[in-house]
């Protein structure tokens, strides 16, 4: 079984909000003309892991099923001018690297994923896995415009972190990740996220053969 | 804490890759005769647009079609994996690539039609990819652009270390689409000259080419090589440039040397064509290994984005497996680092390859490869 203790959980729930009203409201989160060009998903992101303050010796991973669907729309409707803004912008791990960029904070050990069902049990064994004292998660989506209405695109805008290490010390929860039976999974990134909004307790198949005991103090 | 490498050898039971040339006989072959795979071909495929260095696989057109016109040859790929059972619980694959499906997105967006959607994000081709294979459901994705492939081997590396798995897949791909190449076009890197990587010249250029590999990995005794330490670090200082005086590199590197000990090295370096970042690579290498032998692949295969780091893995072990070693093809004096090797040369002299990789956001990862027993 792999364990680890939750030291810190954030998560930024925005529901219908529009980018530029994210972008607004977290202007003052970071450096002065930052957030022109980030995406509500680096935003959002940005947010949640600010207060976790990383360092090089976390080891990082990031979720996300669909991450910068508005930079992908934006990159496809640029063609046949193709925007490398938005081509570097609409890469996967891009939300977490405009936060960390502009803080030019580096890290060693970076793991972007991405996937569906069983994202966030594969997401949360590599942290348990990990070999530095502390392991970062986050993740998130942000709502599509184009794609969304053609099924490609999270219909949901959310963002989370947590910070895990493996000494209990002042723990709010408890994670844990045991072999099971190879029933399917049952946890998508957004029930994760909703679990951690609502501090509430998860023990469920969260991919085959992988059982998830979620608790809080 | 400074950077660390993980240091559990564990065995590379199998090794394959696909790239224009053929499977990974006919590409070391091809390689170790100096071809090159690049040709001068529209970015935009049937659109048109401006002419640069692109190796697709052999019939294959630029354009997408659906389902993707990769299929044949990732299922050519799978077909020489040595067993089934993939994607279970002991027997885990790892799915790594930078751009997967996301040609599909581009062809919807053009034609409007919805039978590319099925294909076009991450987890839908991952999953489409899934049953074609046959594989189960145990099936982890990865994306980190160039270092992807670096990351599968790792996280495989630590599952069967650990002793989750008694073998783990490493599955990597990447097939251009007007895309991908239009996107790199766009950043000014992919231009009308073919790729010389490392070598100093006024104006750099890269290529990009097809490129699909596997890497299993054990702890059974299994397969004639180790990879013996890995190493990862992201500089987080630029999107699309590294730190100036080259730390990133040197952070990345610095567990590894320890790693090698007293062995005799040649490098496999990521080398693309860029200018910037092939001083900086070929001048940390050189510094932290001393007169090995350096090479790139990149300017003949060109540049097989999120699958370079396992694609270049299975020619690295062919390489050693063969005793001959493919030069830095496309690349003539002068160079940043004399140690470059522009010629096929001999294994024999040595008994390991360090391999790097480098991708967007000043990302780095770089492996020791060696002869089993680990």
């Amino acid at each position: 079984m792999l364990t680890a203790y939750i030291q810190a959980a954030h998560v930024e729930d925005p529901g219908d909000e529009e980018p530029a009203a994210t972008r607004e409201r977290l202007k003052d989160r970071f450096p002065r003309g930052a957030t022109r060009r980030m995406t509500q998903l680096g935003l959002l992101v940005g947010s949640v892991m600010e207060p976790l303050a990383p360092t090089e010796n976390d080891t990082l991973v990031y979720a996300s099923e669909y991450a910068e669907s508005r930079a992908l729309e934006g990159f496809l409707d640029s063609f046949p001018s193709a925007s490398p803004t938005l081509f570097q912008t609409s890469i996967h791990p891009s939300a977490v690297q405009q936060f960390l960029i502009q803080r030019q904070q580096a890290v060693r050990t970076f793991f972007p994923m991405t996937g569906r069902e069983n994202l966030v049990a594969h997401a949360l064994q590599v942290a348990l896995l990990a070999d530095t004292p502390r392991s970062l998660v986050c993740g998130g989506e942000e709502r599509g415009t184009w794609l969304l209405q053609n099924g490609v695109a999270s219909a949901r805008t959310f963002a989370f972190s947590l910070s895990l290490t493996k000494e209990p010390g002042n723990a709010i929860g408890e994670l844990s990740l045991s072999e099971t039976d190879p029933a399917p999974g049952e946890l998508n990134l957004l029930r994760f996220f909703q679990a951690l909004r609502d501090r509430e307790p998860l023990l469920l198949n969260a991919a085959p053969a992988l059982r998830l005991t979620l608790s809080w103090r | 804490m400074g950077p660390t490498a993980f240091n559990s050898p564990v065995r590379l039971a199998a090794y394959g890759c696909l790239t224009t040339f053929g499977d990974t006989a006919s590409t070391h072959r091809a390689l170790v005769n100096g071809e090159r795979a690049l040709r001068q071909l529209p970015v935009l495929g049937r659109e048109g647009g401006d002419p640069a260095p692109l190796a697709l696989c052999p019939g294959r057109s630029l354009d997408e079609a659906a389902p993707p016109n990769w299929l044949p040859f990732v299922r050519q790929l799978a077909a020489r994996l040595p067993s089934d059972g993939w994607g279970s619980p002991r027997r885990p694959v790892y799915v790594t690539s930078s751009n997967f499906g996301v040609g599909s997105l581009y062809a919807f967006r053009r034609t409007h039609d919805p039978s590319h959607l099925a294909y076009g994000t991450p987890s839908a081709c991952v999953e489409w990819l899934r049953h074609e294979l046959g594989w189960g459901p145990n099936v982890t994705t990865f994306s980190h652009a160039c270092v992807s492939a670096h990351l599968g081997l790792l996280q495989a590396s630590r599952i069967v270390s650990a002793g989750l798995a008694d073998e783990a897949l490493v599955f990597s791909f990447d097939f251009l689409s007007p895309f991908v190449a239009g996107g790199f076009h766009s950043l000014k890197i992919l231009n009308a000259d073919f790729p010389a990587p490392y070598a100093d010249r006024p104006t750099g250029s890269i290529g990009l080419g097809d490129g699909a590999a596997f890497a299993i990995l054990t702890t059974e005794e299994k397969g004639d090589f180790c990879i013996a330490a890995q190493s990862v670090h992201n500089e987080m200082h630029h999107f699309t440039a590294n730190q100036a005086d080259g730390a990133g590199f040197a952070a990345c590197i610095r567990p590894i040397i320890t790693a090698t000990a007293d062995r005799r090295v040649w490098l496999k370096g990521h080398g693309t064509g860029t200018l910037e970042a092939g001083r900086l690579e070929a001048g940390a290498l050189g510094q932290a290994f001393r007169g090995a032998p350096l090479v790139s692949w990149k300017g003949s295969l060109g540049h097989t984005l999120g699958s370079c780091g396992a694609v270049e893995l299975a020619i690295a072990a062919e390489s050693m497996r063969t005793g001959q070693v493919p030069g830095t093809i496309g690349t003539r004096p002068p160079v940043f680092l004399d140690a470059v090797a522009c010629e096929t040369f001999s294994h024999a002299p040595y008994d390991a390859v360090v391999c790097t990789s480098n991708a967007f956001g000043g990302a780095h990862a770089a492996l020791l490869l060696t002869p089993a027993p680990c």
